[in-house]
């Protein structure tokens, strides 16, 4: 049952959060988790698209590979940034990422957006339009190391 | 404690020094597309790094675990930001460098 691993994470939030263990503020915060249970089931009944909580365990495997690639690519803009004068050579171009199911391909642009020096621009369907300062980045996306890695984690339960 | 302190000043520092180049870049970046990269900088590296720093700071209790949650929803709303941004620059017709370029010639040639 879907909606008591949202209560147990709802009301876990919401202890970290808080931090108060007086009866008072406990009843306030069982509240809220109520409410938000309440939401919850009534906007999947009308989407019909339950989100499924998962453990997490396949995001702490991409998360040190993602942090890697973040700190490779701020060193190479800003080398950029402190050269002077300024030499660009930005570049844009449509990449396509069928091999990954659908939801995976919105953690796909949003890591391309979160490493410096490339950033999805639009994704239609399969293809996401990158706009980068360097052609050189583009290539290294076009090998798809990056796909295949998130493919690799999460690729199996499809 | 002291060798926490060192580790977590010089986190603090690369931090502002990644944060203060990406505010550079975007006044010394020519157009509006490669100044999101420089602004993605202040977004990505240097919010881990202050943040990081700050998480060693704490005394590992409740606040530690808010640092936490302020670095997850940032990595999460920054991009989609940055995202935002662009696609509509885009969709409202704002050409790329390279594009500009292309018309130019087109109109000259």
């Amino acid at each position: 049952m879907y909606l008591i691993k949202w209560a147990i994470l709802l009301s876990m939030f919401w202890l970290l959060l808080s931090g108060y263990i007086q009866p008072l503020l406990l009843s306030f915060g069982a509240a809220s988790v109520a409410v938000v249970l309440l939401i919850i089931k009534r906007m999947d009944d009308i989407d019909k698209e339950p989100f499924q909580t998962g453990t997490g365990r396949q995001i702490i495997q991409y998360l040190p590979y993602l942090t890697g690639q973040i700190i490779l690519s701020s060193i190479q803009v800003t080398k950029l940034i402190w050269r002077s004068p300024v030499k660009l050579e930005p570049a844009t171009a449509k990449i396509k990422a069928k091999d990954l199911p659908r939801d995976k391909r919105v953690l796909y642009a949003n890591s391309i957006t979160l490493t410096p020096g490339t950033l999805t621009v639009d994704l239609v369907d399969d293809e996401l339009t990158v706009h980068a300062l360097q052609g050189s980045s583009v290539d290294e996306l076009a090998e798809g190391n990056m796909e295949r890695k998130i493919d690799s984690i999460w690729g199996n339960k499809k | 404690m002291l060798f926490l302190d060192v580790i977590s000043s010089i986190l603090l520092i690369s931090g502002v020094f990644f944060g203060l180049s990406g505010a550079i870049g975007i006044f010394k970046f020519p157009d509006f597309f490669t100044r999101i990269h420089a602004a993605s900088i202040t977004d990505s590296i240097a919010t881990i790094l202050i943040v990081g720093g700050l998480l060693l700071q704490t005394s590992f209790d409740l606040n530690t675990v808010k640092l936490i949650f302020i670095l997850v929803f940032l990595m999460i709303t920054s991009p989609t930001a940055s995202h935002a941004l662009a696609k509509s620059a885009r969709h409202g017709g704002l050409l790329t460098m390279a594009e500009a370029k292309e018309k130019k010639q087109e109109k000259t040639g």
